[in-house]
């Protein structure tokens, strides 16, 4: 199946911006029908690279060949001249507009040259989806659909301008492990069909289970292309760090003693109105870590909001360490002993536009030694800030700072030392990984069992099942605001998935 | 998902809708209370029209009570407005009362002072729907009502006074583009300098071509449409009506009417419009399919000068025949209230300066009410179209979603 001529060739492209080289001499080549994976850590390079290919940024050095033939890609306008479509990391989305304007858009059917041809666009683009099987309809506001849909228009985009060269950058970072498969089912189907692809990915699984090739970048430099076959997590890892690397979570029997969380028949109404947490029960005891699996938008964000004091209870107890603390306000729950690593460390785990002293004080600010009679000392804060940061080993960045400036593992730990290092003897952690590379997320795994075995109580929220499984001590299943199932840690992934989707509820009722 | 999506939906209902409903019934009470005190019912006698207001109050605390506090709140408002409206028409004379609610006139007038509005606005939802701030509209406004006039005298015919003023807008619209696109400066900076460096171009050369005498009486002015037919329409009452409130409209008014439609179908229909609304929501998406994000705004600011300069020069050579200095007078800036109450959509932006059109007109007429009336009075009446607005605002409409890139310079990579 696979044509060994390269329909695409890169030659020693470089691309520096200011103090970075993001690529350095990088060379890649795509054959006919294969996918063919750009693997690295964050800030390896692999956005840069495919931009230039897209024709977002022009290379400093190196050649772009397709099918062949020397080009240049003045703008993605050239790129998609050539038959190079792009799924962008951040979807290149109108929310406000319908499906089908989304797609046709700079290319429009047109009634006399003059007004937009809506039913013709709207009936292109029904046939081009339902011939993927892609139920997508193409007079909804994109807004209004699923983000595995969202991505599905983006493909739908390429695919209408004719590419048979796509690029698809993290792709999964916001997709469900169904969604995920869906994806990858997706992209057979379309290299079966002649498409090349360009998968960047930072997930080593993923890699080995759809790609035909793989390239691996590591500080805009190109470590090697290797074959699936051959390939393992441990030698992938170990290119893209550059150290070996602990894939499995290494963990010793849980001591497990008193419950420090207790929830019981916990209600929560959401924003909308509806009841988002339904007669959640169960406990967290000090040395176990309670994983929480489910479907993203099941009640776990609003569970978690509710404990830690941000969401108001409808009906049901939260006690933290014996102590009801139901309804109590959110700074004082804080002091209480609960710690909070939020799902979006962007936006609710830290101030992007603060130092790093600042934001590891934001819980204490307003208490001696942080300040006193309404007078804040930075020199207390830089001084905590500079033991934090090198217990945590935060790179990139000293007390002063600004948060925003740190790559996203490093963000990650700056929240970690916040609130683990204020001792809580309950930490929440809400997919404490997300968008982090192997690297970080065995430090943060780490960090995590470290602080079961110090005797807190941890309860994990991921949508990585993967993740559940490795740290978890027990599993709980969270589906449609309830609790359907519990499990030890040896659950088969198999029977997860089934009851995350509704699908083991009966029995578990 | 399916449970929850139909829980929504009944949720969205039982929430929503009923009350929703009930608050703008209440809110046309309120208006119904006033109406009530008017020409042609004139009811001279309290109850009704107090009744009528009471029941627009009680409807909105019920729509409040169940959650629409905005729909609500704008009923017991305009209910107790209402009331207190009728009660003052009760204390003016019948005779005083039909002098000023000439609603053929009044409709006139209305459609009148809607038009510079309209004119504007519509050339603002061009640039602001494409990303850009456009606040200079009250600049190019004033240059289109100078060069409207003075290209009319210049070159002795209204037309030429229209392609000179348009092209004015334009040009300053150009430097609002450079400045913005281009340089990246910040939008409502820019757009200030824009309005303040019109006052003083138009001031200075007003005062140099015609400081001593004003612009000529003889300025060629743009003609009226006289349609003669509508006066024959049977039954009498009615075809009188029709004659004097749009029998004899000057062409820029109806000009501005056949705008509606076309500026609809432009942004809304056609490949132009839907990459103009795309840059303006998300410039970098626009900007991966090829679509030059530069050249459409540019664009579509420069034409928004010139539309709003269209405004201007109905000012100038269509309504007053002749220009003085700061003659829009902050028309531009209602305009650009308009344009945001009217949610950035031509019919939207028209109804609310037929709002504001209404509301001036009215504030025209309403010093006659009363003999007695003392000189400030027509002062305090000119706030009523900004009262009128707050209520809407404030009470009916809410708020509008503008663009999601406006006011952003965008960054080619
Ligand atoms: N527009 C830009 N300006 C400056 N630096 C950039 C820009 N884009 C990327 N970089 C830098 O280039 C490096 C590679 O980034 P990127 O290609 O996004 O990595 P990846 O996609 O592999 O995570 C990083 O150090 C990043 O900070
Ligand atoms: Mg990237």
């Amino acid at each position: 199946m696979v044509d060994e001529a390269p329909v695409l060739e890169l030659r020693g492209i470089t691309k520096r911006f200011p103090g970075v080289v993001a690529n350095d001499h990088v060379d890649f080549d795509l054959r006919r029908g294969e996918v063919h994976a750009l693997l690295g850590e964050n800030g390896a390079g692999k956005s840069t690279l495919v931009n230039v290919l897209y024709g977002l940024y022009h290379p400093d050095e190196g050649s772009i060949l397709v099918k062949g033939e020397p080009i240049r890609l003045h703008s993605p306008k050239d790129a998609i001249k050539h038959g190079i479509g792009m799924v962008h990391q951040h979807f290149m989305l109108i929310p406000v507009m319908t499906v089908a304007e989304n797609i046709v858009l700079a290319t429009e059917p047109t009634q006399g040259g003059v007004l937009l041809d809506y039913r013709a666009a709207n009936k292109r683009v029904a046939e081009l989806s339902s011939s993927f099987n892609f139920a997508i309809d193409p007079g909804a506001r994109v807004e209004s659909i699923s983000v595995g849909q969202q991505q599905r228009v983006e493909i739908l985009k390429a695919l209408y301008r004719h590419a048979d060269i796509l690029i698809l950058d993290e792709p999964t970072a916001v997709l469900t492990p169904q969604e995920a498969r869906e994806l990858f089912a997706i992209l057979k189907t379309l290299t079966s069909q002649g498409m090349s692809v360009i998968f960047i990915t930072h997930k080593l699984n993923e890699v080995l289970e759809l790609a035909d090739r793989i390239t691996v970048l590591r500080r805009g430099n190109r470590i090697d292309t290797v074959d699936r076959q051959g390939a393992t997590e441990q030698g992938l890892a170990r290119m893209m760090v550059g150290r070996d690397v602990l894939l499995r979570v290494d963990k010793g029997a849980p001591s497990v003693a008193e419950p420090l969380l207790s929830i019981d028949d916990l209600h929560v109404i959401d924003e909308r109105g509806l009841e988002a947490v339904r007669g959640v029960s169960f406990e967290v005891r000090s040395g176990e870590i309670v994983g929480l699996a489910g479907v993203d938008g099941n009640g776990q964000s609003e569970l978690i909001d509710a404990i830690s004091g941000l969401q108001r209870v409808s009906s049901g107890t939260v006690k933290l360490g014996g102590r009801d603390v139901t309804g109590v306000n959110p700074s004082s729950i804080l002091d209480l002993g609960l710690g909070h690593i939020p799902e979006d460390r962007q936006l609710r785990g830290l101030v992007l536009e603060f130092s790093l002293a600042e934001n590891l004080a934001l819980h204490d600010f307003d208490k001696p030694p942080d300040s006193r009679w309404g007078w804040l000392f930075p020199r207390q804060l830089v001084r905590r800030a500079r033991d934090l940061l090198k217990r945590y080993d935060v790179r990139g960045g000293g007390p002063q700072t600004r948060a925003a400036a740190l790559s996203g593992g490093n963000q990650q730990k700056v929240v970690l030392a916040r609130e683990i290092g204020r001792g809580p003897s309950v930490l929440i952690a809400a997919q404490p990984t997300r968008g982090l590379d192997v690297g970080a997320i065995e430090f943060v795994h780490r960090q995590l069992v470290e602080a079961r075995d110090n005797g807190k109580a941890v309860l994990l929220v991921s949508l990585e099942l993967d993740e559940i499984l490795s740290l978890s001590d027990r599993v709980l299943v969270v589906y449609e605001g309830r609790i359907v199932a519990e499990h030890g840690p040896d659950v088969g992934e198999e029977q997860l998935g089934i009851e995350m989707t509704g699908g083991g509820r009966e029995v578990a009722a | 998902m399916s449970v929850r999506a139909e829980q929504l939906q009944r949720a969205a209902w039982t929430r929503a809708s009923a009350p929703q409903t009930i608050g703008l019934v209440g809110i046309a009470l309120g208006f119904l209370a006033l109406w009530l005190a008017l020409p042609p019912f004139g009811v001279r006698t309290a109850p009704a029209p107090v009744a009528v207001g009471i029941l627009a109050a009680a409807a909105g605390i019920w729509a409040i009570s169940r959650g629409k506090v905005r729909v609500g709140g704008g009923a017991i408002v305009i209910g107790l407005v209402g009331i207190a409206g009728a009660l003052l028409a009760m204390r003016a004379s019948s005779s005083n009362l039909e002098g000023v609610f000439v609603w053929s006139a009044l409709l006139a007038a209305t459609l009148r002072f809607a038009t510079p509005l309209t004119f504007a606005a519509i050339g603002g939802m061009f640039s602001e729907r494409s990303g850009v701030v456009n606040i200079g509209l009250e600049g190019m406004m004033l240059m289109g009502a100078f060069f409207g006039a003075y290209g009319a005298d210049q070159t002795g015919s209204w037309v030429g006074g229209i392609f000179i003023g348009m092209l004015s807008g334009a040009l300053l619209a150009l430097v609002h583009a450079i400045f913005t696109i281009s340089l990246r400066a910040d939008q409502i900076v820019t757009g200030t300098a824009i309005n303040f460096l019109a006052l003083g171009v138009t001031g200075y050369l007003y005062n140099q071509h015609y400081g001593n005498n004003g612009t000529p009486n003889n300025l060629p002015a743009i003609p009226d449409v006289n349609i003669k037919f509508l006066s024959h329409i049977p039954p009498h009452g009615l075809g009188n009506f029709l004659y004097n409130s749009i029998g004899q409209l000057n062409l820029m008014v109806w000009l501005s009417l056949l705008l509606l439609p076309v500026s609809y179908v432009v942004m809304f229909k056609t490949p132009v419009g839907l990459r103009i609304r795309s840059v303006g929501e998300h410039p970098r998406a626009a900007d991966t399919l090829g679509i030059s994000v530069y050249r459409t705004r540019y664009g579509a600011v420069i034409l928004s000068g010139a539309l709003a300069a269209l405004g201007g020069v109905f000012l100038s050579i269509g309504f007053l025949n002749s220009f003085t200095e700061n003659l829009t007078a902050g028309r531009g800036f209602i305009a650009l209230a308009a344009l945001i109450f009217g949610g950035w959509r031509p019919f939207g932006a028209f109804a609310a300066a037929l709002l504001f059109g209404f509301s001036s007109a009215l504030a025209l007429r309403l010093p006659d009410l009363s003999a007695s009336s003392s000189a400030a009075w027509p002062v305090l009446f000119q706030t009523l179209p900004y009262v009128l607005t707050l209520i809407a605002v404030a009470g009916v409409i809410g708020r509008s979603i503008p663009p999601a890139a406006i006011g952003r310079p965008y960054i080619k990579q």
